[in-house]
């Protein structure tokens, strides 16, 4: 514009200059800052995250879409065939960006997230559908869909559009959906009756629209779900463990080694007890009480629930208060597939059973529960503070939130599903990169999710 | 040359229901194996005792049989001068808790969930591997195997025929 106007003044300076300045001055005169002007002016602030928000961060293995982020492969033809595309790190979902994530849940190779909304849709799932456990997706009648590269809207028939969900978990092909006071919604694969509903030797999961309801256990409110591999444990509101599902192992905990289809109350020394989680990732389930006591069932084939005459298949739970003797009241649990991971009131996570244990450089097989050193996870002479709060297991690895939100994983890293940058498996526990405060970390057969909090 | 050797691969329900895995394992099989039959069905309780009946009275026994009827399994006859020692060795240590920190990038390390869910099942010995594809392929001629197909899935012209998913005879 200036250059212009300089041109312009050129041509005409010897003709008329004085009209030309008159001009100049009374477009120059608008351009003077008016200090109440500049009051009035909207001051632009950058977004800042809220404490509410909520992040979600994915990792592990991305070929099966349960991590709902598209990742580009190598052009090369044999590159695409041979190398899977993982998520070395954990990775922002933009999902959990656009919507407000609550609950999620790890299953093998999918993935499902509940957010806070009175919509229809409060469910999402991404990942391997091939038993419709994420629900019916089909691009055209009768054309399911086996794999959800990006998370996609379950279908579930609530009364009412305010029912919140407050609980989900996942198994290897059925995934539970616990809502506040229409109870449990199942979805997925019922060979074992995991579902909860009448077993159907015939019948085909692969794009099924069948969901099924369990409004109430034993005329109690169910309070939260957990899932197996194959089974599925319901906790209810007096404390009274459900079972149903694949009892091979004693998993069910219903005295025999039956697949059970209508869920059941688990009998053994839990009967008495006010239960207030349950835990289970592969076959082998443990217990806790409002009094911080331990109880388990299911597979002991390496020692995870010690029983005195060496039994390898638990069918009933029992107390393990003697084999937890002197840690004090347990705060949380969780069992992986050959190990368990407890943690009591002062912070200490405690392991037994075999594999990566997070103990030394070796694979181990330890038969009573054994401290990790507290400073691998940050206690140390500066800070004292550092306890572990929250646990949880993968089949082949573990993780712990500390009280400062930090997340640290160990054991298998089964397609870079501990999220530490390498294939390598982690021989102690180490922490994890991720941009938050990790509030829940959830663990699937190759991958994890974890949800945060922002810093500020 | 070396003949041919036959086994049968099982591809158990939890891999053949995740595509990721499925993919993959049939990749192994096409390019490494000739694969002569293949054919995918869904065990009831009774055929599926009966096929480990060796295993009867083990503890395992019975979450081994329930395991095998709850999907569909994909049953691969494999041609090989090695077929089943090389199937065996491609699928690691049958248990996958102590194989996968073992042999950490054998089929059963990577796609191995429990000891039972281990992917697949291979034959241990020629008598075994005879044994049991007859018992899945009964209309399956050892005697026209040995006398005709094999010389000439050995010397080729053979292709993949992908609908099949087996390998068949190129015609000219």
């Amino acid at each position: 514009m200036i250059t212009k106007m300089n041109a312009v003044k050129v041509l005409f300076r010897n003709r008329t200059p004085t009209v030309f300045i008159n001009r100049y001055y009374a477009t120059t005169k608008k351009k003077i800052p008016d200090p109440d002007e500049e009051e009035s002016l909207p001051i632009f602030q950058y977004p800042t995250s809220k404490s509410s928000d909520r992040n979600m961060y994915l990792w592990g293995l991305a070929e099966t879409g349960a991590l709902g982020i598209h990742i580009p492969r190598g052009k090369n033809r044999k590159q695409y065939r041979n190398n899977f595309s993982l998520c070395w790190y954990p990775m922002r979902s933009s999902f959990a960006e656009r919507f407000d994530v609550e609950q999620v849940a790890a299953g093998y190779g999918f993935t499902v997230a509940s957010i806070k909304t009175d919509e229809q849709h409060k469910v999402f799932g991404m990942g391997i559908n091939t038993d419709s456990q994420i629900g019916y997706h089909a691009p055209r009648m009768g054309h399911p869909l086996e794999l959800l590269l990006s998370p996609a809207p379950i279908f579930l028939p609530y009364k009412s559009l305010e029912t919140k969900i407050i609980s989900i978990d996942a198994g290897r092909a059925h995934t539970a959906i616990l809502s506040d006071n229409e109870g449990v919604f199942t979805l997925g694969n019922n060979a074992y009756g995991q579902c909860g509903r009448r077993i159907n030797p015939n019948e085909e999961y692969n794009g099924s629209m069948v969901s099924y309801n369990i409004k109430r256990l034993g005329k109690e409110k169910i309070v939260s779900v957990c899932c197996g591999q194959d089974h599925t444990l319901f906790v209810t509101q007096g404390g009274k463990v459900f079972a149903c599902g694949w009892g091979a192992d004693g998993q069910t905990g219903l005295g025999t080694y039956d697949n059970q289809a209508v869920p059941a109350a688990v009998k053994g020394d839990i009967t008495t007890e006010n239960i207030v989680k349950v835990a289970s990732t592969g076959d082998c389930v443990l217990a806790l009480n409002d009094q911080g006591e331990l109880f388990g069932w299911g597979n002991s084939e390496y020692g995870q629930i010690p029983m005195q005459c060496g039994s390898q298949q638990v069918n009933m739970s029992y107390s393990l208060r003697e084999f937890t003797r002197g840690l004090g009241k347990i705060t949380d649990i969780a069992a992986g597939g050959s190990f368990c991971l407890i943690v009591n009131e002062a912070g200490d996570a405690f392991v037994w059973g075999y594999g990566l244990l997070g103990l030394g450089p070796n694979v181990e097989h330890s038969k009573t529960p054994k401290q990790i050193p507290s400073p691998l996870f940050g206690r140390n002479e500066f800070n004292t503070e550092a306890r572990v709060e929250k646990v949880a297991c993968g089949i082949g690895h573990l993780a712990a939130i500390t009280n400062d939100g930090h997340l640290y994983m160990w054991g298998r890293n089964r397609q870079g599903c501990l999220g530490l940058g390498s294939s390598k498996d982690q021989t102690f526990p180490l922490k994890v990169a991720i941009g938050g405060h990790v509030l829940k970390v959830t663990c699937g057969v190759d991958h994890s999710v974890a949800v945060c909090r922002p810093f500020t | 040359m070396q003949k041919l050797e036959l086994t049968l691969a099982i591809i158990k329900p939890h891999a053949v229901s995740n595509p990721v895995v499925r993919t993959f394992i049939r990749n192994i099989l096409k390019n490494k194996f000739i694969v002569v039959k293949t054919k995918r069905v869904t065990l009831d309780t009774d055929t599926a005792c009966k096929f480990y009946e060796e295993h009867a009275g083990k503890f395992f026994f019975k979450r081994l049989t329930t395991f095998m009827t709850s999907g569909c399994i994909d049953l691969h006859v494999l041609g090989h001068v090695n077929a089943i020692q090389m199937w065996r060795q491609c699928l690691g240590p049958t248990s996958v808790y102590k194989g996968q920190f073992q042999d950490p990038y054998c089929l059963r390390g990577m796609f191995g969930i429990s000891d039972t869910r281990n992917v697949a099942h291979g034959s241990d010995s020629q008598d075994s591997a005879e044994r049991e594809i007859k018992f899945f392929f009964p209309e399956f001629s050892f005697y026209q195997w040995r006398i005709d197909d094999e010389e000439w899935f050995r010397k080729g012209p053979i292709t993949f025929n992908d609908h099949f998913f087996q390998h068949v005879k190129k015609l000219a």
